[in-house]
This record gives structure tokens, sequence and C-alpha cells, in this order.
């Protein structure tokens, strides 16, 4: 279940008692505003002024709620749940009469009416799928579900990272069915800008259905559906394995059920927040980029690689901060005389391609262009 | 209007903060106080250039209203909290890197640069700035001047004022004025105003700019710890090897208690403290750091002199990377950071008094008995060797510290006093890291005597109306 305000109380108080400061460093919102209300430890301190009293809530308060991308850095350098401080804070907010930003409103209106918070008709889903012959879901047929996530399968120039994803597992000869229209929202980012109560009802509606389809795993091209659906597993005590594909892909690489063909150029890797950070992937899809390419590290990296700016409403609600830390990111990534940036996620993507003079490349993308050999199957066949 | 429009009007009213809710989280710093002892000051502002520092302060002066200027806000004893209210100037806005001049080994930062933003700079010269207290992810250059907080390294380099060759600072009138000597790294002339700025806490001026000294990266670090059967036989120790020429990095003496709370990472991994001999009472880290040959040949030679002093090596190494990680490298596991982790209940509370070295083992046990008396759980004293090349201490005399209940807040309060009076009865000091505040003003004259009167005669000189963070060191004096 997801806690309340109140119910922080106590680690607000002992980040209060501490006070070392230490999630400012590494904050990309709190490095580019230079306001302390927009890091944890102003942010902990706000939560506990506005439970003590001490003020009302104002437009700052809800600034210091939303503007923030849950990127997680704070949380590298302190045993306080901090992004889970801050997600309640705006569900805090929500419930005690703010109004939801109307970007964020827009979501939730979009994911009821459509399956996905971007206003696409069911049907857009069906269109990364056409010619590859992928079986759909059905009760009992399969046991691996590809979940394309609502953002690359509605956005048409992210739908080939979905098609590399696809067509790389079809190579390596791996059996899995995908829910065409009918795959659900997953519900991330409700969560993130404290719509909870949708949530909830979105997440237990969603693991029933996995369960009546017999899902065993799910693989999800997408780090904010792997963090979501994997809480959403673990709050119903559902037993179905979450993984991202390139946990899935890298193993098939060392299994030999890949070939790839190296380059020397210079390319580097963009740790999604959701992936690395807060879901604990950071090796695999460096093996990845280091088998095709020659592979450099950014300074800032894994734990303490620094957020596109994307995240938890920040592009929607706060876009010309959320492009400063787009432009940091690629200046870092620049430093490192790579041609090229490789990420796994549609938000990191998109985000970082709004910054002109690298090219950002998905990474199954990238290992598709690698890779050698034709389909082995249609994806009917079952995995050894 | 208000000097609070004045000030929209003087500098932008994107740099001014009113919201209450903003205030509210500059209300409190470091230091031991209950959650509802928030002190937030009426406004805030996020200056970037020293003229907008100026303009505050002009207005300031004419209103005759309190400013204070603070940087990460880790101050242990209330330096940076807003007593009395007024401007509250945010100094972290201004933290951008002036000039490196790699040949001369110095740098020119904005001081609201924090000690690592400088190091982050300098570090592909291979150079850095030796000054590191723990909090220097968060410390600022500034702060780091103002507080004269302490060093990890100061055995071999010294303090802040080691480093500083010129400061720019805004006075309570309003004017810049440069101290210093430039990029010379040492001066004969004039009168050495720049270091009153060492422990001023921003109550002669508001340090705006810095050009700070840095050294050579060196190559290899060796770090060791060694027990003792009595804090004396570590002192008796570090003077052999000082007296033998050794060039040490960094000392620090901690009483057996003290050492778990330096040992976090390790409990985390083996769910248990270090063993450490039942008979030791005293454990001394020590860092050697330079080339890889000299390193070896001071630190076999420093151990190879231990067993004559009855010390024994540490050979767990797990023990020792524990505490550096602690102190230095702060490379925690993740989301297993020390602070929070171990102060969930209570939090860290100190006294910082320096006594004669000779007197170091008696002055740990009245701590002991001090804080006993006044009914508070001890971590333990650490003892470090802050001035260069010298046995001189700066000591931690540490509690945990109930913050939820006001009567402890209280009993440390009167503990720390207490401590900080004995230190001066010792033949020794109150303060080595933490500076006065607000805390000591009212028997700083326990230390300084007549002294003080001449302190409050430079104040004057700096700071005509009183305005600059009124109450630290001197009670509030209302200007004419």
């Amino acid at each position: 279940m997801t806690n309340s305000l109140e119910e922080f109380k106590d680690e607000l108080e002992t980040c209060f008692g501490t006070s070392c400061g230490f999630c400012e460093r590494g904050c990309p919102v709190y490095q580019s505003a230079k306001v302390k209300t927009l890091c944890m430890k102003g942010r902990n301190r706000t939560m506990l002024g506005l439970i003590q009293g001490k003020f009302e809530i104002t437009p700052a308060v809800v600034q210091a709620a939303f503007e923030c991308t849950l990127c997680g850095n704070c949380d590298r350098w302190c045993a306080l749940k901090n992004t889970e401080h801050t997600r309640a804070f705006r569900e805090y907010l929500l419930k005690h009469g703010v109004e939801p930003m109307k970007e964020h409103s827009s979501i939730l209106a979009s994911i009821k009416s459509y399956g996905n918070p971007w206003f696409q008709p069911r049907s857009a889903r069906n269109r990364w799928a056409k010619g590859l012959n992928i079986p759909k879901a059905a009760p009992g047929k399969q046991e691996v579900l590809f979940f394309a996530g609502c953002t690359s399968a509605v956005t048409k120039q992210l739908n080939r990272s979905l098609v590399a994803s696809a067509r790389l597992l079809q190579k390596a000869g791996v059996s899995f069915a995908t829910m065409g229209q009918d795959e659900p929202c997953c519900g991330s980012t409700l969560l993130r800008v404290g719509q909870t109560d949708a949530y909830r009802e979105l997440s237990a509606s969603n693991v029933e259905r996995f369960k009546e389809l017999g899902i065993r795993k799910i693989v999800t091209a997408c780090p904010g559906c792997y963090t979501t659906l994997k809480k959403s597993m673990e709050d119903a005590g559902a037993k179905i394995e979450v993984t991202h594909i390139s946990q899935e892909i890298t193993q098939l690489v060392k299994d030999g059920r890949l070939k790839v063909n190296k380059s020397t150029e210079r390319m580097t890797y963009h740790d999604p927040c959701h992936l690395g950070r807060l879901g604990g992937v950071f090796e695999e899809p460096r093996e990845i980029v280091g088998a095709v390419a020659k592979f450099v590290e950014m300074p800032n990296n894994r734990y303490e690689s620094r957020c596109c700016g994307a995240g938890a409403g920040l592009q929607s609600a706060f876009p010309k901060l959320s492009k400063d830390l787009a432009a940091k990111r690629v200046a870092e990534a620049r430093l490192t005389g790579a041609t090229t940036i490789v990420t796994s996620c549609p938000f990191c993507e998109t985000q970082l391609r709004t910054v002109p003079g690298m090219r950002v490349v998905d990474l199954m993308e990238l290992l598709l262009d690698s890779v050698e050999g034709e389909p082995r199957n249609n994806g009917s066949r079952s995995s050894s | 209007m208000s000097y609070i429009d004045e000030l929209a009007a003087a500098i932008g009213k994107e740099k001014v903060l009113v919201d209450p809710s903003e205030r509210f989280v500059y209300g409190a710093d470091w230091s031991p106080r209950t959650p509802d002892e928030f002190m937030p000051p009426d406004v805030v502002v996020l200056p970037r250039t020293t003229k907008d520092i100026q303009r505050v302060i002009k207005v300031a002066y004419e209103r005759g209203v309190p400013v204070t200027a603070g940087g990460g806000l880790t101050g242990m004893l209330g330096g940076a909290v807003a007593i009395y209210g007024g401007i509250y100037i945010d100094m972290t806005t201004m933290n951008s890197v002036v000039e490196v001049d790699a040949k001369n080994q110095t740098v020119r930062v904005q001081a609201g640069a924090t000690l690592q933003e400088v190091n982050d700079a300098v570090h592909p010269y291979d150079l850095w700035l030796p000054h590191q207290p723990e909090s220097k992810w968060v410390s600022t250059v500034g702060a780091a001047i103002a507080c004269d907080n302490d060093s990890t390294f100061g055995v071999r380099y010294g303090k802040i004022l080691s480093c500083l060759l010129s400061a720019e600072v805004v006075t309570g009138t309003g004017e810049a004025i440069e101290l210093g000597h430039r990029k010379a790294h040492f001066t004969s002339s004039g009168y050495k105003l720049m270091d009153l700025l060492a422990g001023s806490e921003g109550t002669l001026g508001v340090i705006t700019e810095a050009t700070l000294k840095l050294e050579p990266i060196p190559a290899t670090r060796r770090v060791d710890m060694l027990v003792f059967p009595r804090m004396g036989a570590a002192v008796d120790y570090l003077s052999r090897l000082l007296k033998a020429g050794l060039c040490i990095e960094a000392a620090h003496i901690n009483c057996k208690r003290r050492l778990k709370f330096y040992t976090h990472s390790y409990r985390q991994k083996h769910g248990k403290d270090p063993d450490i001999p039942a008979w030791a009472e005293a454990l001394l880290a020590i860092a050697f750091a330079g080339d890889t040959d000299v390193v070896d040949s001071q630190r076999g030679f420093a151990l190879k002199i231990a067993k004559e002093f009855e010390a024994q090596l540490v050979e767990e190494r797990e023990i020792v990377d524990s505490w550096w990680a602690s102190k230095y490298t702060l490379e925690f596991e993740p989301f297993k950071q020390k602070w929070p982790d171990s102060q969930k209940e209570k939090k860290f509370g100190a006294a910082d008094p320096g006594v004669p070295v000779g007197r170091l083992e008696e002055f740990y046990h009245k701590f002991v008995e001090v804080a006993e008396k006044h009914r508070l759980e001890i971590i333990g004293m650490n003892a470090y060797l802050e001035h260069p090349n010298s046995i001189g201490f700066s000591l931690s005399c540490a509690v945990y510290v109930d913050y939820r209940s006001a009567d402890e807040v209280q009993r440390f309060r009167e503990f720390h006093d207490e401590l900080s009076k004995l230190a001066v009865a010792f033949e020794g000091t109150m303060s080595t890291f933490m500076s006065d505040t607000y805390q000591k003003a009212p028997y700083l004259g326990v230390e300084h005597g007549a002294s003080l009167e001449y302190m409050r005669q430079v104040k004057r000189l700096f700071d005509p109306k009183g305005i600059l963070n009124p109450g630290k060191k001197f009670p509030r004096q209302v200007g004419k």
C-alpha cells in the first residue's frame, strides 16, 4: 500500500535531525534552480512544516512537490525513502484540495478514455507490430508477454525500438505474445503525479488480466513500465516475473543465440532513472553497447547518473527546466568524445533528441543493426 | 515601500523569496534542535553577483534590517540561522569558478561554491583543495571560512585559512573590499585583515569571492589504523613521528566508543561491530600520501616504531576502509548512507574545545563525567590534528541528542556550555571548528577577557549598525 504523508513524519523528522544536505549535489533540479525547496532536504522540511501547520498550501508548496523528476538521485545518498516522500507529497496535496496541474489531469482523462496517457486511439497500439507476425496473448497459450508500453506503442517515431525488440527476440527463437490493442497502461504516470487511487485501481485490474491470460513472465521495453509492473506484482503478491528487454537480450547474446558485429564508433550510455537507479539494471545495457561499439562512460553514471529531465510529469508541466536538464546531460555525453548516446527508454530518447548535436539511439535498435542473420521463426516456437 | 519591495527593485523579484514555505526551510541548520524550533528569516535572496549582495546590504543598512548569509546550512551550532529574522542571503547561487591558475596553484571562486565543486573544477589540472570537512559536498567556501570548520587533512595542510590568499567581502555598509594578498602565497605587508574572516561567522561582512591555494594531487595514499592502550600513548606516538620528520597527511585519535559512529558500512555488511582488542582505549587513524616509494618508506618507519608505544596495527582492512569512507571518500553503499541510518532516534551533537596536548586524557575523563551528569548518551571523543606538522588538536566531544525532546536538547546545550568553559580552565579554547554562534556569545568573555572589547571595536568598524548576523559572537546591539 502507498503511504500517506503523515505516515512519513518520523522520516521527515529524521531528515531534519540529520540535515546533511548530501542530496543536493546530485539533484538535477536543485543544481539547475538552486532553490532549497526544490531538493529533498528542503522538500522534506516543507512537508514537515506543512504537517506542523507552520504555513498553508501555497503555489510555492505545490511547486516544491511537483518540480521534481522523481529520478531517485537523492535516494542514492540517503537511507530515507525520498522519492516515496515526494510521491506521497503530491498525493497529499491532491487530497487536500489542490487541483491537479492541467497537464497532469489531462493524462488521467486520457488513460480513462483511451488506455494511454497520450490521447491516441487504442488501435494505435497495433501499428508497431504490423508484419511481424506476433501472436496475440490468449488464456493459456503463452507464458511470456512482451509489454510494449504506451509511449513507444502509440508514438510513430518510437515504434522502431519495439520492432527491434521483437525482431531480436524472434531471431533468438524466443516464444512470446503481445496484447495488441488490449494492452493496458501500466499506470506509471498516475503514480508519479500523485493520482494514487486511480493507479491502484488500474494496477489491480492489470494484474487480474495478466493472471487470466496465464502469463508467467512480462518482458518490457519501457523502464517506467518495468518498475511500475514490478510494484504492481509486489503489491498484489502475484508470482509473475517482470524483466526489462535489455536483461532478456543480454542473456541471449551471452548464450550465443544472437551474433553481434562490433564497430569502432565511440558510444556512451545514458542510464534511464527507472531502469538504473530505481530498477537496479546497470550492467546489461553496458554489455550490449560494449559488444557492438567502443563504449565510453560519462562521469556521472549508474547510481550517479543524471536525469534527462523528462520524468514524473516535469516535461509536461515545467518544459523549460526539463529542457535545461536534457542539455546538461547531452553536454556531459559530448565531453566523453562519443558520437552517439545510447539509451533504453522512450522518454529519455525523445528528451535527449531535443538537444541538437548528438545522435541518440535506442539500445535495441543499435543491437539489431549489428546482429547477423534472419528471423529463425515467427515468434511461435517455444524457447529452450 | 517595504524593504522587501526595495530588495525586489534592487536585484529583481525573481531573486527574492517571500513565501512562508520557502523561507521556512532556511530556519534550521545541522545543530541539535527540536523539529518545531525553526527560525525562518523574513525574506530570502538568491544573489548572482557581488553587486547583488552590495545592493541587498545597502537596503539593509538604510533600513537597519538583520542580514545573515549562509551556504549549505550544515553548521553544528546555529551559526547561519537568522535568529533575529530579516534577510537571509543564500550564497549557493554564487558558485562560479572565476579562474584557475594552474602554474600558481590557485583558484578564484565565488564564495557559494561548495568545496566539492571547487575540487571538481581543479581536478583536471591535477590539483586539489585539501580543506576537507565531512560536509564538503554542501559546505561552501564562504561558510568554511566564516565558520573556520575542520579538515581531515589539517595536520599536513592546515585548515581553510592556510589555503586562503585573498577574499572579497561586502561590509555592513555595502562596500566591497578585497582583503589579502592577491595570488601571492604569503605577505609581510599591512595588518592581516583577511585573517579576521576565519571564524567571523559573517559578522564582519559577507564573503563573496575567494582566492585559494591548491596542492598537487598525491599519487598514492595509505590509511592505517592502530590501537593503543591509552590516548596518551597515541599522542606520544604522533609526537615521535613528527619529531622523526615524517609528513603525516591525516591523524585522528578516536576513543574506543567513537569508532562505532564511523563504521556503519562495516555493520551493514557483517551485522556486528568491528572486533577491537578489549585492552584498546584509543584508535589512531593515520594517513600518508605522496609518491608510492616515499609513502611506503614513511609508513614503514611509522609502523616499525609503533610497538614502542604499545600499539597494534588493525589488520582487518574493512574496519579501516569503513572509517575512511565515512570520513573522507563518502563512498557508502547505495541507500545506506551513514547519517540518517545512524540518527533515526537521536542525532549527533558536540562541543569543540581545544586543550593542551598533555591534558588530553584528563579532559577526556571530564567530557565523560559532564556528559553523564547531563544524562546524555556518549558517542565519544575524536582528537583531530589540525595544525600543519604539529601536535595541536581539535576535539570533538560528541553525544547523542534526542532532538524530539526539548528537555534533552536543553541538557545538550548545558553540556556544551559547561565543557566549553572547562576547556578555558584547562588553559585551552572553547572552539576549534564550530565557532561561537549565539550559543557561546553570552560567555565569550570567559575566553577573551579584555580583548573582547577590541573585537567589538573591529566589529563596529566593519558593521557600524550591527546588522550582520546579529546575536552571533556578541548579543545583538541595535545601531544608531
